[in-house]
């Protein structure tokens, strides 16, 4: 196998800093504006979500991401997306990006699940052709039934989650990012998706980053891994190195806590 | 395989200083989500009366049920009389009811449609202008109808038709073309005063009044004239009015109404996508 630095990346992420200013209150409104004004730092306070982040990502490999919450993990993904705007630096991305980050984005409850396959990959990007394409393999792999024509509002989240991810698996992917979206879907479905990843890793070259509190679903997964702290890259290497490293700070026992949970 | 990668030309995300995104790649992305934003429409159109008993015949009924409001309104104001003179009136109403529906709308939907897109807007990567062009769409589709639905009417009401109502299609695309523009105005002030969501029935009630729909423009005072002109609906619905009693409209007012709807719309989309990069961040 060729060392990191050989192989072309996938994902370029240089020096990238990204803030925002949060609100304290939960919209904003005129009055809080025009009162603001007298008084700015009451208004919004600074949140720096990544500070200075690098790392890339070799095509065709899994990658982790891990850290506590609030350590900027869902900010970096978003980013990498192209869905916030990084504050500084720069991410590259060879190749297109389907983001997992939340289940059945572009869904539309009161549609079928088949309507909402093709309205899921228009929403990722792809024609309307490559999504009849494939339609039957995302109908196949969800395994749904004859639910698939039923309304989505009748499915239970499991049943949600295991159409939306096999939309996100079929439709091309090249680079995947993956936020804790398999935690839908029973023991079984969770095993059939971490199997998908694989395959799409070694048969379609795809590269997938995922973020996950599931740390032996990294490790098993992934050969890189980040761990980010606070906004900062606390440690990168090889998945097995970072994850012990992180589950000896952290003082986490290998349970079944950190197994298949959030994969 | 992996060497292949390098001659690929890389996505690059960099900060770059408020301002406008480069504008041929965000058109050609733009360009290539046709058919995402004639689903998207679409699906709003079928989840929206999902319930309903009749369905979707609401887009029809609910604005000829407010035309039949404003009739009963008109008559009791001042008695419309009988014959030709009330089948004009009815005429009249219905479609200037039919195209302030669809202008209001439009207007309310496009505005609210990237605090409403906030799921997608947060986890999909698109250019955000899909979400209220939708809107616009949605309301071409509830519009379209409506126009049927009128001629049926004019006809059994015996209204005029001639060539003139060639120009019609002119003057309802310049309408959308200000609609929009309204819309790429309103949706970015929505998502950073959220008070915008509660004036805007208010300011949409007092363009109704201002707008010559429950009046013809005919009927309008000379010495008010002067005022109501100013307002960005009056040239397109004088001319509507004109095309609708079967004369060609006047120049004059279709310049005015361009105007207005090109003004609205660079306006807008200049706004719109100084801001784009910011709605993540502020949803």
């Amino acid at each position: 196998m060729l060392s990191d630095s050989e192989r072309a990346p996938a994902v370029y992420v240089d020096d990238v800093w990204v803030s925002f200013r949060v609100t304290r209150e939960k919209n904003q409104t005129l009055k809080g504006t025009i009162a603001g004004l007298r008084d700015r730092s009451k208004r919004a306070m600074l949140i720096e979500a990544l500070r200075g982040v690098s790392f890339q990502v070799p095509a065709g490999s899994v990658y982790g991401v891990i850290g506590r919450n609030g350590a900027g993990k869902s900010t970096l993904l978003r980013t990498i997306a192209g869905i916030l705007p990084p504050t500084a630096g720069r991410v590259a991305v060879w190749g297109r990006v389907t983001p997992l980050l939340s289940l059945g984005v572009g869904f539309n409850r009161e549609l079928t699940g088949r309507e909402n396959i093709l309205l899921g990959g228009l929403t990722a990007g792809l024609t309307a052709a490559e999504v009849y394409d494939r339609f039957d393999a995302v109908e196949q792999f969800a395994g749904l039934g004859d639910a698939i024509d039923f309304p989505m509002r009748t499915y239970s989240s499991g049943m949600f989650g295991r159409l939306a991810f096999s939309v996100a698996a079929h439709l091309q992917p090249e680079i995947m990012l993956i936020d804790e979206a398999l935690a839908a879907g029973d023991a079984a479905f969770k095993q059939k998706s971490m199997e998908k990843i694989a395959e799409l890793c070694e048969q379609e070259h795809c590269t997938v980053l995922i973020v996950s509190h599931g740390l032996e679903v990294v490790k098993a997964l992934a050969e890189g891994c980040v761990w980010l702290d606070r906004g900062l890259v606390r440690m990168e290497g090889t998945a097995d190195d970072v994850v012990s490293a992180y589950m000896d700070e952290e003082h986490i026992e290998a349970t079944s806590a950190t197994a298949l949970e959030d994969v | 395989m992996a060497a292949t990668q390098p001659y690929r030309i890389p996505t690059v995300y960099e900060s770059t200083a408020s301002g406008l995104p480069a504008l041929r790649p965000y058109f050609a992305e733009l360009r290539s989500r046709r058919r995402f934003i004639w689903h998207l429409a679409r699906t709003d159109l079928k989840a929206e009366h999902y319930d309903s008993a009749i369905g979707q015949l609401w887009v029809i009924l609910d604005p000829l049920l407010l035309a039949a409001v404003y009739f009963l309104l008109r008559t009791v104001v001042k008695p419309v009389g009988t014959g030709a003179n009330r089948n004009a009136i009815i005429a009249h109403l219905l479609w200037a009811v039919f195209v302030f529906t669809f202008v209001s709308n439009t207007m309310m939907a496009g505005a609210r449609s990237l605090l409403n897109g906030r799921g997608l807007i947060l986890n999909a990567s698109f250019p955000r202008i899909v979400l209220p062009l939708t809107s616009v769409v949605k309301g071409i589709f509830d519009f379209l109808p409506t126009m049927f639905i009128y001629f049926v009417f004019a006809f059994a009401l015996g209204q005029p038709f001639g060539s003139a109502l060639l120009m019609l299609p002119v003057i309802l695309v310049i309408i959308t073309i200000m609609t929009l523009g309204l819309c790429l105005l309103f949706a970015p002030a929505m998502v950073f005063f959220r008070d915008t969501v509660g004036f805007l029935p208010y300011i949409t009630r007092i363009w109704l009044y201002v707008t010559p729909v429950l009046y013809t423009v005919r009927e309008i005072p000379k010495s008010l004239v002067p005022y109501l002109r100013w307002n960005p609906l009056y040239p397109s619905y004088a001319a509507l009015e004109q095309v609708f009693r079967a004369h060609w409209p006047s120049p004059a007012y279709l310049v005015a109404a361009s105007a207005w709807a090109f003004g609205f719309f660079f306006v807008g989309i200049i706004a719109f996508l100084a801001r784009e990069r910011d709605f993540a961040v502020r949803l």
